[in-house]
């Protein structure tokens, strides 16, 4: 009895212990160890830079973010530490959410954004809680795309895409992602197809081209060469247009790495005679900035002070300009440079401002073509 | 070819390759020690250091840690009953009731011999494939992929014999939580009730790990009495190797169907895993011990599971195509080192693929010797009581799973799952088809549509690998109707093997397995109207399962009315119910309740007692972990749950605590490692 009632109060005393040191260590936590950082005058010594990757790892936007922070951090002024964190949610809308939310404007806290991520805000998804217009870039990167036709469903060009017989079989992962610009490109251009959502990425939908499955598809300009090179040797498939690149003036332009394919654009031209107006135009090419021209970016808050983000843009457009960086990077950014230089904020900032009526065009062809209603 | 291939060996010979290589072997049999934490998190943490390395040392390290997180995953799975990973939980099944009736050495044994030679096949396959995997990949359109998740999915009657009703709505159950979160061709959310957590879909490792491993905790760690049969640490290795040898026609066959599961993009590990036991199971002659600790479930699913990993690496290298987040994250390596996966690897890169695949298979081999031999000292691990191994368990199974979302959300969605495995578990509900149904909700929903879309009926249901699977499916019901209508036939082994107590649930036939019918009958009837609200595309599956839900379970609520299931729990079944009021805890704190309630109110058995204490003492740590954050919340709920549940001395309880703390405190200073923060503090 004697023991037992020693060992309760020696429990109790145990417990006793843990239990302060338990409220102890919940206060030291809530403690924020280091103030708010002085970067100010654009020194990043002492400091850390926390990119948030708002996708899980792996993938092309969680490498492309962490090859270039890791290159970043050192050439920014006072060699800040380089902490890349992952916040998987919501196909990037619950990192991005956080990151509006938390992240301090100081520069010591970047996003990362992606067509994942920036078509939600495009559409004006209500779960969506950050504002591109708000935020600072440091440094864009495009990329680039095409849209290619499986001949054995009698494409042989352009003017087999319109005044069909049969639809075309588009196959797409999902008309609020980053299909949604190829989609605007059928809008403008009058392809005659049906689109066939639900595959898991492109890869899939380039192995269903090859089944025969599925008639037309896009592929990103670092996956054309691995998956759509074979086919265009073997000669099943053949290529019909480029998405193009935005210019600096906002004209939509032949894209470097297809020098020999047409844009949209110059597609319309030869398929109607005349250059390519209208909403749904000016919908393309909104769709086309934000998520190819300047579809990888990272962001510092709106309130970041100047020093801190020209601080970080610098360092950027000196890395944009190194040519061992750019080789070792050639896969990774998939042959678009870095953008950084001086002018970039003013670009893009007209590039990620987002009209009503491109809203409206989006929206209402979401809901009357692919009978997906959105607030 | 061959030239390549000797050149590849040649580089691992250099020592600082090798020394890579067994770098990675060691962390990914660390990492696969841990529950929850798999090939994901090995890459997480091993990725960074290898920027800056040539890309072949930083493969060895990589490949070296994949090919192994499945062999030391069983660790856990066998001996304490709680997945090491979601893939593993097909181990569960038969491993764990071996090592409970204290064949745990023999289990592991059984289990490491397959994992290497699963891996060394695999590897094998990996050479084989790569001149064949294209026309294989492409014969396997979007019919063929949903015919093998209709093939899984029909494992579930098969994992549930005996039980086929209640296996089939645990089925449905699986697949309407599977439905949770985005549409796989609409896009729409269905069932999130506006969160963005379970916009994504309810975390896989939360789910595995919750239905088996927090369940495990619960009906064991508040348990007083030990009623498991000591542990046998006898016998050698030769005799171990003998019998693994007697079972090599499985080893082989687990191994195929892993590859082929991962050559597949879209299925998946856990459903691989899957669809090799079942395989077992249905091939097999007498299948009245499955489940119950029969070698063969054990042998066969982890045959697969090393091999699976080798698959995936197929489409990941060849067509660039990731089959699993680990392979999406060496793809981002490749990427940084200038190498494009695709066709063009085999030309252009062709010692890096025999770096590979020799890479796979001397991890795989070195890794589970490694494990092998020390499988004696690691079936040491069940001599200790469960209530003390119980809270650390948790705390480690926990922060695995919070590693995958970074929310603490998934610590309440393991919460739930652990309380709804607890409760199929001792209502006699098989949770393996609950499990299936999750995993292979949304690849049945994606390539349903997938099918319909691009197919007429009459064209897909003709494709030759359809009407293989066709027949598959069909022949083994036609042949069961045919043994029906011979009523001559005695009651042969497909006869509903006699309800024993422990495999069956303690609480079957009672009131409380009515409750959970009724439960699951409204959970249907609620999920069949929310369904409502969806597009007309985003309805036709969930409202399907739904209905199908609604029907099973309205048939086993009248099963279990008929039957009296009005009645307590019978007590011959309550595994502590013979010890009475002796084993009712009796340490002195409110929380506990005087013995005499329990025998006063029957339905409270001693067992659903102790449990209900378990998860009430779980559901104060996560609700401290939520508020306050991880290391506070471990500071009280360990030294509490050691000192008053599993009744420690108080040395014992401060050493557990301090040693479990600093070293959950300190890891993630090192490694890329996230505490939840609690929101009063973070």
């Amino acid at each position: 009895m004697s023991i037992t009632f020693a060992r309760s109060r020696q429990s109790t005393t145990v417990m006793c212990v843990f239990t302060a040191l338990a409220v102890a260590a919940a206060f030291l936590g809530g403690s924020p160890f280091s103030s708010a950082a002085d970067t100010a005058d654009g020194d990043f010594s002492k400091e850390t830079l926390e990119v948030m990757i708002p996708l899980a790892e792996g993938g092309g936007t969680d490498t492309w973010a962490r090859f270039v922070g890791q290159e970043l951090a050192p050439r920014v002024t006072g060699g800040p530490g380089f902490s890349p964190v992952n916040e998987p949610g919501g196909e990037g809308i619950t990192g991005s959410n956080q990151f509006a939310r938390r992240a301090p404007a100081d520069g010591t806290h970047l996003l990362v954004s992606t067509a994942t991520s920036v078509v939600p805000w495009v559409l004006g998804r209500s779960e969506v809680n950050y504002d591109f217009a708000q935020m600072t870039p440091v440094v864009v990167n495009g990329t680039g795309g095409a849209i290619y036709a499986r001949k054995a469903a009698g494409v042989e060009g352009l003017r087999d895409l319109v005044d069909r017989d049969t639809p075309l079989t588009f196959g797409g992962i999902s008309a609020t992602g980053l299909d949604l610009t190829t989609l605007v490109a059928f809008d403008v251009l009058g392809v005659d197809q049906r689109s066939i959502f639900g595959f898991e990425g492109r890869g899939p939908v380039n192995l269903a081209v090859q089944r025969g499955e599925v008639d037309l598809d896009y592929q990103t300009t670092s996956a054309w060469e691995p998956s759509v090179g074979p086919l265009l040797q073997n000669g099943s498939v053949v290529p019909l247009v480029s998405f193009g690149q935005l210019d600096e003036d906002g004209e939509v332009v032949r894209d470097t790495n297809f020098p020999d394919l047409p844009t949209v654009a110059e597609a319309y031209e030869e398929l109607y005679g005349e250059a390519p107006s209208g909403p749904a135009w000016e919908a393309y090419t909104a769709l086309l900035g934000v998520t190819y021209t300047y579809q990888k970016g990272l962001w510092v808050p709106g309130e970041t002070s100047e020093g801190a983000s020209e601080s970080l843009r610098k360092a950027a457009d000196d890395l944009s300009g190194d040519k061992a960086f750019n080789d070792k990077a050639a896969e990774v950014l998939g042959g678009y440079p870095l953008v950084a230089d001086d002018g970039v904020k003013e670009r893009v900032a007209e590039v990620y401002v987002v009209d009503d009526s491109v809203r409206e065009y989006v929206l209402s062809l979401l809901r009357d073509t692919y009978d997906i209603h959105l607030g | 070819m061959t030239e390549a291939a000797l050149s590849a060996l040649g580089s691992l010979a250099d020592p600082s390759m090798l020394l890579m290589l067994m770098a990675g072997v060691l962390a990914g049999l660390i990492i696969g020690l841990i529950p929850g934490l798999g090939g994901t998190a090995a890459m997480a943490i091993l990725l960074p250091l290898t920027f800056g390395m040539e890309p072949a040392a930083a493969l060895a390290m990589l490949i070296g840690a994949l090919a192994v997180v499945h062999t030391s995953d069983t660790v856990a799975t066998v001996l304490l009953g709680a997945p090491g990973s979601a893939s593993a939980s097909v181990t569960l099944l038969d491993g764990y009731p071996m090592a409970r009736a204290g064949q745990a050495k023999r289990a592991l044994g059984l289990a490491f011999l397959s994992s290497m030679v699963g891996g060394v096949i695999g590897a094998i396959g990996l050479t084989i494939a790569i001149p064949l995997v294209r026309p294989l990949v492409l014969s396997f359109g979007s019919p063929e992929l949903f015919m093998l998740t209709v093939l899984g999915i029909s494992m579930a009657a098969v994992l549930s014999r005996g039980n086929a009703v209640k296996g089939l709505v645990a089925a449905a159950l699986g697949l309407l939580f599977g439905m949770v979160g985005t549409a796989p061709t609409t896009a729409e959310y269905r069932f999130t009730f506006g969160s963005m957590l379970l916009a994504d879909g309810l975390s896989l490792v939360a789910v595995a790990l919750g239905t088996f491993g927090l369940a495990e905790i619960a009906s064991r760690a508040g348990q007083k009495k030990s009623n498991e049969a000591p542990v046998s640490l006898s016998g050698g290795w030769m005799a171990g190797i003998r019998e693994w040898l007697s079972h090599w026609t499985q080893v082989i066959r687990g191994s195929l169907v892993g590859i082929w599961a991962g050559i597949l993009p879209g299925i998946g590990a856990t459903a691989g895993t899957w669809l090799a036991y079942g395989q077992a199971v249905a091939t097999a002659k007498d299948k009245s011990k499955f489940g119950k600790g029969d070698p063969r479930g054990v042998v066969g699913p982890e045959s697969a599971n090393s091999s699976i990993a080798a698959g995936d690496l197929i489409p990941t290298l060849m067509f660039g195509i990731p089959g699993s987040v680990p392979a999406a994250m060496l793809l981002g390596m490749l990427l940084t080192n200038g190498i494009q996966a695709g066709p063009s690897i085999v030309t252009d890169h062709l010692n890096l693929m025999y770096l590979i695949i020799w890479s796979f298979a001397i991890a795989s081999v070195v890794g589970a010797l490694l494990c092998f031999v020390s499988s004696k000292g690691l079936a040491r691990i069940t001599t200790v009581s469960f209530s003390v191994l119980g809270p650390g368990l948790l705390a480690i199974m926990m922060l695995g799973a919070y590693q995958g979302s970074l929310q603490v959300g998934d610590l309440w969605i393991m919460l739930v799952l652990g309380a709804l495995g607890w409760l199929l578990k001792s209502t006699g509900f098989p949770r393996a088809p609950f499990l299936i149904g999750f995993v292979l909700a949304v690849p049945l929903e994606r390539y349903y549509f997938l099918t319909d879309r691009v197919y007429a009926p009459s064209d897909w249901l003709t494709r030759p690998y359809v009407l293989v699977f066709i027949a598959i499916l069909a022949v083994p019901a036609l042949l069961a109707l045919r043994r029906r209508f011979r009523k001559d036939v005695p009651a042969d082994q497909d006869a509903p093997p006699p309800a024993s107590a422990d495999a069956d649930g303690p609480l079957a036939d009672s009131v409380w397995s009515l409750t959970t019918s009724v439960g699951l009958l409204a959970v249907f009837v609620v999920a069949f109207f929310l369904t409502s609200s969806f597009s007309d595309e985003g309805r036709l599956v969930p409202r399907l399962v739904a209905g199908v839900g609604i029907a099973l379970a309205a048939l086993l609520v009248a099963r279990e009315w008929k039957g009296g299931s009005f009645a307590p729990p019978r007590p011959e079944r309550d595994p502590e119910f013979d010890d009475g009021e002796a084993s009712a805890p009796t340490s002195g704190t409110t929380l506990v309740q005087p013995s005499t309630a329990v025998t006063r109110w029957p339905v409270m058995t001693p067992m659903v007692h102790n449990s209900t204490r378990t998860f009430a003492w779980m559901t104060v740590f996560v609700v401290l972990a939520t508020l306050f954050g991880y290391v506070p919340a471990l500071l009280f709920f360990l030294p509490a749950f050691l000192l008053y549940v599993a009744e420690t001395r108080p040395r014992t309880a401060t050493v557990y605590t301090a040693v479990m703390v600093s070293i959950i405190a300190v890891v993630p200073v090192f490694l890329p490692i996230h505490l939840p923060g609690g929101i009063f503090v973070g």
